[in-house]
């Protein structure tokens, strides 16, 4: 029976893998072959560990854990040795009779702390040796120790410190990555996309770092699971919730409280997470505000929570975020926006060799904005974005030197571009817009073809679709008077119901490469196309919560980026410490980039289309990064040379200009120094150069109204100066108290006390002078020190 | 307990009120200058006066603006039929003036398409305009006593409020000017213009101006009119292209701080023949039909 149920099993492997796969990929799919399949988890918690390498020690045959912890090799019959390897665990050796296949839940003891030293690195060589280009992990370990502006670690902040990143500044949102806009980046929250991930105009971003376990940033050479963006995937996945015991930590900060609360519902197979933050200026400053303010709301919040259960081949979880910014002055002035997602999510092991994955997704980002006189006058205005997502895919793990994957997702999106209405005791306008609909859909397939050789491949298609859908009035522009200037309607027709009024099919062919040199050292390349079917429109300085996003349309092009990406990985050890560090090199080609008429009106205009030029960009750049990742001190020294630029028919007379977060230099240090078992040090230094801005050149008169002049037609002709900081801060931990565990953590930002400014600007008839002035506006303009104390319990 | 609470308001403070902004030198050249020309005429009887000056570095005290006094300017009615040319001569400090003929017709009027055309040290400038009707009539202009709360939003006294119907169908633009005791409001606030009876191309036509045209635009919400001042308040019809233009002006006036999108350089619909001429041109031209009306504050 055994004998006639392992031969049907290796008839089917045996089919399976000739339809799947051409000859050469083939080994070791005949005869006894078996597979040793599981999930890697926490040994205190329960939470499933990703990116854990599993070696088979005599032939050096390696496998790694997915996103969720699975890990399946497929070998021949026999006696083997494993070495089970991860960045925060303990490494542990498994012997293992390979004689039927067998599944194998493996847990790892987290790395004990209190040795004195830090050590902050992957597995030996993991970076060498993975074929992951311009990727970049960072656990919420990490981020805590990273000092941080009001002492609260952030994960978008600690983003900001890795080579190819940067920032307009302080108070924008988001970042922006290799030369792209801050649109450009999927920012994903257990799989929901976020659209805004700013909390106080981007002073903190919205991921609460108690309730996170891991962040990876993946700059170029992405694999084709992901799409939708064209410059880089933020990937936040949230922790399962101790399923063990129940535990707790939170803080009290200068600005706000966190408190998250986990633990098992049933012991080893069900855990909940519950983890919330909310800002308190508004309840202090309470007694201080004058009775025109009583009444005044000023905070935001947000509350992630998860709930997991895991049996012996299913895992799933409901995840859901909610947060809210909210500023009420009173009855006179008002604003909130947020995003909520729910991601309900299935992963199944069919067998020992087929995982697979079923995802929902719900997201929405919607903003308010109220003015009133508190009598008959008012303006009410409310967007949103909102979508609602399917994906699934399967992985097939053949054997350790090919991973098969294919997928599909799905996702319907509706925007409210704005519904606006204003009020007088006549009666009221509506300057509503009507809602927008769109059907993105994607199929992708990817093979990783892991050698025990030097050569690594991995290729992946990926095919998407966007169908822009009614109801919906569809508008044909003329050709503009001259390039560069605001089109106007030529014709106009109305599509129906669901009606398709454009239909975009974009194929994304997604490659990556890894030569290994030796044991120590690899050369890593990458290739992407990327397609965007959604768009930021904004062209202010800093983006701001209401900015407008919009779909592709019949006039406006999917927006297309191919990123070629080359790199050196090395690892070497100096003074008994070990050191990682790479230089990689990117040229990116974007077309299809949404750029701006001279003065176009953005807001609330039904023509939009009209305002919008359609331009190409390129950016291009070298990354080096240099990582000490043991000892008492540790950090990372990353330096980008940079250049992002833009080129947009009927502007800068049709010359390239760099773009508004165009750095030519930025170079960060992060460092953090284990002192003793109670205290450590940490400091971050950022230098980086001027963003470039346009700058007015003359003035005349006309009708008695002073006209400010730009002269010729250039666009960011001039730097602001260079910006830098360092920031300091030191934890004091106190010793562990029966189940409490709690430190002090003191800090000071921008502790040389520098204005750096985020823009100037100018004031025309400053303060009724008749005089023109420029102003240097700094959004931090003096050291902010802070202290928060945390706790933990367990 | 009290000491830390201390602490916490201190910093949240401290957070709320470090950023800053400082007024700096910047060394900016201007590297073209440009002739400006003012040349907003209308079809009403008095004299007419185009006005060449030149452009001056931003940072330069306004009203030193050199003046030109040396140009050709004048403005042809191009209509095939009525093919005529009406010169402007140069009165003083680069001001130049035509009046118009109403006997002898020669006058602009409503419906016809007008060149103008400037030479000045070899370069040539041309434009052209067609004038547009304006409102058929200004219904009234009245005082409204309005209760106000104070700075920096309004303070309470006496307002006045325009009542005028836009015409009847779509693309109709116009230009309201206030003049009080005779003095043109100047002030950036005060441009007022209107694309069809709003500010904004949301298909509403024909009705009475809405509320921020016929009321905001037209006071100074901190300067109530006293009894005895005089308003004067002219609709000008202007062209689309003048709309956007005068957008552009209120736009780049106000533009600045965090949320600042990039310096426009607003085009004029002035251009020269030789499109490799050195100087720039700035400045619009545009003839308007006008209907106004006036009043006289009197106590209630």
């Amino acid at each position: 029976m055994h004998a006639v149920s392992a031969c049907m099993r290796t008839l089917k492997t045996f089919v399976v893998t000739f339809i799947l796969f051409s000859a050469p990929f083939v080994n070791s799919a005949f005869g006894q072959s078996f597979t040793l399949s599981g999930f890697v988890k926490d040994s205190l918690n329960g939470e499933s560990i990703k990116g854990v390498q599993i070696t088979e020690i005599t032939s050096g045959a390696t496998v790694s854990s997915n996103s969720y912890g699975f890990y399946s090799i497929t070998i021949k019959m026999g006696t083997y040795n494993f070495r089970v390897n991860s960045a925060d665990f303990e490494p542990k050796l498994l012997s293992i009779s390979l004689i039927e296949n067998l599944e194998l839940n493996i847990e790892l003891a987290p790395k004990a702390e209190d040795i004195g030293e830090v050590n902050v690195r992957a597995k030996k060589n993991d970076n060498v040796k993975k074929i992951d280009i311009s990727t970049q992990s960072l656990s919420g370990k990490v981020i805590k120790k990273i000092p941080a502006f009001l002492g609260e670690a952030d994960v978008i902040k600690s983003i900001q410190l890795l080579p190819g990143v940067t920032t307009v500044g302080e108070g924008a949102s988001g970042f922006n990555v290799r030369g792209g806009s801050i649109d450009q980046n999927l920012v994903l929250m257990d799989d929901a996309p976020v659209f805004n991930s700013a909390h106080l105009f981007g002073f903190f971003s919205i991921f609460n770092p108690d309730a996170v376990k891991d962040v990876q940033l993946i700059k170029g050479g992405i694999p084709s699971n992901y799409g939708g963006r064209l410059s880089s995937v933020l990937d936040v996945t949230t922790k399962d919730g101790n399923n063990k015991t129940y535990q707790g930590s939170g803080g009290v900060g200068t600005i706000f409280s966190r408190l998250t609360l986990e633990g098992p519902l049933l012991k080893n197979k069900a855990s909940f997470l519950v983890s919330g933050r909310r800002s308190y200026i508004d309840v202090l400053a309470a007694p201080f505000l004058n009775e025109d303010l009583k009444g005044s709301q000023f905070y935001f919040y947000d509350l992630t929570t998860k709930f997991n259960y895991q049996n012996k081949r299913n895992r799933f979880f409901i995840s859901s975020y909610a947060g809210d910014d909210i500023f009420y002055a009173a009855d006179a002035f008002g604003v909130k926006w947020g995003n909520n997602t729910v991601t309900a999510r299935w992963n199944h092991v069919f067998n020992k060799r087929l995982f697979s994955n079923v995802t929902y997704y719900y997201s929405r980002y919607r903003y308010n904005l109220e003015f009133s006189n508190g009598d008959d006058l008012s303006f009410n205005w409310t967007s949103y974005i909102f979508n609602n997502s399917l994906k699934s895919d399967v992985k097939y793990y053949l054997n350790p030197k090919n991973e098969l994957g294919a997928g599909f997702q799905s996702t319907y999106y509706i925007l409210r571009p704005g519904n606006a209405i204003a009020k007088n005791s006549l009666g009221s306008n509506n300057f509503s817009l009507p809602d927008k609909f769109g059907l993105e859909n994607a199929v992708y397939l990817t093979e990783d073809f892991n050698s025990t050789g030097r050569f690594s491949l991995r290729v992946g298609l990926r095919i998407s679709q966007f169908l822009y859908l009614g109801k919906s009035n569809v508008y044909n522009y003329r050709e503009p008077f001259a390039p560069g200037q605001r089109r106007f309607v030529d014709s106009v027709w109305q599509a129906g119901d669901n009606e398709v009024i454009t239909n975009y099919i974009n194929p994304e062919p997604r490659l990556g490469f890894k030569y290994q040199l030796n044991k120590s050292a690899s050369i890593k390349g990458g290739y992407n196309r990327m397609v965007q079917y959604l768009h930021l429109i904004s062209n202010t300085a800093a983006s701001v919560p209401f900015d407008v996003w919009s779909l592709s349309t019949n006039n406006i092009k999917p927006e297309l980026a191919d990123q070629y990406t080359i790199g050196y990985f090395k690892n070497f050890t100096l003074g008994g410490y070990e050191f990682e560090s790479s230089f990689e090199t990117y040229y990116k080609d974007l077309q299809n980039q949404v750029d701006y008429v001279d003065g176009a009106n953005l807001l609330l205009n039904e023509y939009l289309e009209g305002e919008l030029i359609n331009g190409v960009g390129r950016a291009y750049g070298l990354e080096a990064y240099l990582k000490k990742s043991t000892g008492k001190l540790t950090g990372w020294i990353s330096y980008t040379l940079s250049r992002s630029e833009r080129q947009s028919n009927g502007i800068n007379d049709n010359e390239w200009y760099p773009s508004r977060f165009d750095r030519l230099h930025n170079l960060y240090v992060v460092a953090q120094y284990q002192h003793n078992k109670s205290w450590d040090f940490a400091a971050n230094f950022v230098l980086s150069s001027g963003t470039p801005t346009t700058f007015y050149t003359g003035q005349y008169t006309v009708q008695g109204y002073t006209v400010p002049d730009a002269g010729s037609n250039a666009r960011n002709n001039i730097r602001n100066p260079y910006y830098h900081r360092l920031d300091l801060s030191a934890t004091y931990t106190k010793k562990k108290k029966g189940k409490w565990e709690t430190n002090w953590v003191f800090s000071v930002y921008n502790a040389y006390n520098r204005r750096n400014p985020f823009s100037i600007y100018f004031s025309t008839n400053h303060e009724n002078t008749g005089m023109n002035k420029a102003i240097q506006f700094s959004v931090i303009g003096s050291i902010v020190p802070a202290i928060s104390y945390n706790f933990k319990w367990n | 307990m009290k000491l830390l609470r201390a602490l916490f308001i201190l910093s949240a403070f401290g957070f709320l009120s470090t950023s800053c902004e400082d007024i700096i030198d910047v060394n900016v050249d201007q590297k073209q200058k440009k002739i400006v020309v003012d040349a907003f005429v209308n079809n009403l009887d008095t004299t007419q006066q185009i006005t060449l000056t030149e452009s001056v570095p931003y940072f330069a005290t306004p009203g030193t603006e050199p003046f030109i006094s040396d140009a050709t300017v004048l403005i042809a009615d191009t209509s095939a039929s009525n093919f005529k040319i009406f010169p402007f001569i140069h009165k003083d400090s680069g001001v130049y003036e035509w009046t118009p003929k109403p006997s002898t017709g020669d006058t602009f009027q409503v419906g016809r398409q007008y060149a103008l055309i400037i030479i000045h040290r070899g370069d040539t400038l041309i434009s052209a305009c067609r004038l547009n009707p304006t409102v058929s009539v200004i219904d009234s202009l009245s005082a409204v006593p309005v209760e106000g709360n104070g700075p920096p939003f309004i303070d309470s006294g006496k307002y006045v409020e325009l009542f005028a119907n836009d015409l009847p169908g779509m693309g109709n633009f116009y230009w309201v000017k206030t003049f009080r005791n005779d003095t043109f409001l100047n002030d950036i606030r005060n441009l007022n213009i209107s694309q069809d009876m709003g500010n904004n191309s949301n298909g509403q036509d024909g009705g009475l101006f809405i509320y921020p045209i016929r009321f905001s635009g037209i006071n100074q919400f901190l300067r109530p009119y006293r009894d005895g001042e005089k308003v004067r308040v002219e609709v000008h019809s202007i062209t689309l292209e003048a709309f956007f233009w005068f957008n552009l002006i209120v736009n780049e006036r106000n533009n600045g701080g965090l949320f600042a999108t990039p310096p426009v350089n607003i085009q004029s619909n002035i251009i020269p023949l030789n499109k490799n001429m050195e100087r720039g041109v700035a400045g619009f031209f545009c003839i308007s039909d006008v209907r106004s009306a006036e009043i006289r504050i009197k106590e209630f």
